[in-house]
């Protein structure tokens, strides 16, 4: 790839060449019937799924990087690599320093703990001392703003504060790397700009970001870089206005594209209709 | 403020440990996650009890009503009896239910935490290992029915030799660690497995001494060897004899036994958790 040789002391991410596959014979609740009509399909059609390819591009101290694509492009996949989650199946993906992804909101709240068992059971997942998750418990219960809530089982919780508890457990890190999937957009108005600025603290705190973004204003607000993904490779690369309008043009195309499919699908009738009623 | 990862952070599949690296690692992990470990025994408690008017005393009851139903059955259908017969059966159910209870959870360990797995980092082994605690600890549940039991009906029977019952639990403990491995991987894949388990679990205790003493198959022994062999291998043959010699017969287990099957579940345990290790990073991919 055409990247510089980077400076390794200030290089927080470094990926190389990286592929993603996805094995089309394991998929979602596999059950041996399937997977022996799978087998025997094998022959024909493809057993693999790319999902990332070829991608390669470095994240320096300092640096928050934005990684844009339409659905399905292999964002949450290239995150989920980063966060240690998905091996990459070639390439290599060296991450230097503590990560935390701020995906987590409420994923493994159990219904019957209760809030504070919540936190230290989320803590321990994470894999943070139990020390300094009672030294941040208070913390966690204050910003999430549940009171008395904090020692009644989950199952008893609004989803609003299900998601506030969430919020206030994932954030309740000092990553060196953050990885944000755009979970900014939770709970009420108040709710909102409070977690805003609380990404915000931890986006400064960082020493470098990935931010996987829908909303573009985003990107060209807090982002000094940008990634765009398209079937799982990188297209364009560079300031955040000019891959964001790659982005739009591309994005137009396919819209484009696809009214004119919809156009031509649907064309016969719609054009049958009006000389029957007529 | 360390926060520790195990991901190391260069990531490559080429970078992948061999095959003891992995089992050391699984081993690592296992330890160093142990308040995690402790966590989710805990939850699995409060879980079971949460919603019956009862509650944990459940586990007390439950065996020793499993038991008088299989002293219906075998004493007045079958006529066929033991002196004690309810504490002679009762030393095999009790093991028994920790095993099954700790596969049947183990097999749903990893799949239950699905949108956990895919959103955060954490070594997935700790969820079956936690299976099988949680089993150990409903096992320590129904011991105090067992000393109920005891000194309520059966006080001749109260022996030095119940002191014992701890290290015939640790070579349990060892055998079940090894399958819940295995059968939480294999259910990422194929979700079959819940449902051929409950069969195999069935037919499994059956064939082992658990309703009846080893010696009252010696006929089927002598008559098909192989048969006879394949029962004395039968992990459970040595586990359930060993219970009720130190709880029932009062008399010191086949030590041999033990010893051999508790090494043969080192090995296995080796061999589960390398095949654990092995397919850990699909688990994203596949759930």
């Amino acid at each position: 790839m055409g990247l510089p040789p980077p400076l390794s002391d200030h290089v927080a991410i470094d990926v190389r060449d990286l592929g993603v596959s996805y094995s089309l014979r394991f998929t979602r609740k596999t059950t041996l019937h399937r997977s022996f009509t799978n087998l025997l399909k094998r022959a024909n059609g493809p057993t693999n799924f790319w999902a990332l390819q070829g991608v390669g591009f470095h994240v320096v101290n300092g640096e928050s990087l934005a990684v844009i694509g339409p659905n399905g492009a292999g964002k949450s996949t290239l995150l989920q690599v980063l966060a240690g989650i998905i091996l990459p199946t070639t390439g290599t993906v060296d991450v230097r320093g503590r990560v935390s992804s701020l995906l987590t909101l409420g994923a493994g709240f159990d219904q019957e703990l209760t809030g504070r068992e919540n936190i230290h059971l989320a803590g321990a997942f994470m894999g943070i001392d139990h020390r300094v998750m009672e030294e941040r418990l208070q913390d966690i219960v204050d910003f999430a703003d549940i009171g008395d809530f904090i020692d009644a089982p989950i199952r008893t919780y609004s989803t609003g504060m299900r998601a506030r508890l969430g919020f206030s457990i994932a954030t309740a890190v000092d990553p060196d790397i953050l990885l944000l999937d755009e979970v900014l957009a939770t709970g009420d108005q108040v709710f909102r700009a409070k977690s805003r600025a609380r990404v915000m603290q931890l986006v400064r705190g960082a020493k470098a970001v990935i931010l996987v973004a829908h909303d573009m204003n985003w990107v060209i607000e807090f982002c000094n870089r940008a990634i765009l993904l398209e079937h799982g490779r990188i297209v364009a690369e560079g300031e955040p206005e000019a891959v964001v309008a790659v982005h739009r043009a591309h994005s137009e195309l396919v819209k484009a594209a696809r009214e004119a499919e919809i156009r031509r699908v649907s064309g016969g009738p719609q054009a049958s209709a009006p000389s029957s009623s007529a | 403020m360390a926060v520790p990862r195990e991901a190391p952070p260069l990531r490559s599949t080429a970078l992948r440990p061999n095959a003891p690296g992995l089992v050391l690692e699984a081993l690592r992990e296992s330890w160093s996650r142990r308040r995690l470990i402790r966590y989710l025994v805990q939850a699995d408690l409060k879980k079971k009890g949460s919603d019956t008017l009862l509650g944990n005393l459940w586990w007390i009851l439950d065996p020793l009503l499993q038991m008088l139903v299989y002293v219906v059955l075998v004493t007045i259908i079958f006529a066929r009896s033991q002196p004690d017969y309810p504490l002679f059966i009762f030393a095999a159910i009790l093991p028994w239910k920790w095993f099954t209870s700790s596969i049947s959870d183990a097999i749903a360990s990893v799949t239950s935490q699905e949108r956990l797995i895919k959103q955060i980092q954490f070594p997935k082994i700790v969820l079956p290992f936690a299976s099988t605690v949680a089993g150990l600890v409903n096992f320590g549940f129904g011991l105090v029915g067992l000393a109920g039991l005891l000194v309520l009906l059966y006080p001749h029977r109260i022996n030095i030799t119940l002191v014992l019952i701890p290290v015939v639990a640790l070579v349990q403990f060892a055998f079940t660690l090894a399958l819940t491995f295995l059968a939480a991987a294999t259910n990422v894949f194929y979700r079959d497995l819940g449902n051929v388990s409950r069969h195999l679990l069935r037919l499994w205790f059956y064939l082992s001494p658990a309703l009846y003493s080893i010696s009252q198959i010696d006929h089927l022994a002598a008559e098909s060897p192989i048969l006879g062999t394949l029962f004395r291998l039968n992990p459970f043959t040595i586990l359930f004899e060993a219970y009720r010699d130190v709880i029932y017969a009062g008399t010191r287990p086949d030590w041999a036994g033990l010893a051999s099957l508790f090494a043969v579940s080192l090995v296995l345990i080796a061999i589960a958790a390398w095949v654990f290790k092995r397919v850990e990073p699909s688990f994203a991919k596949v759930l």
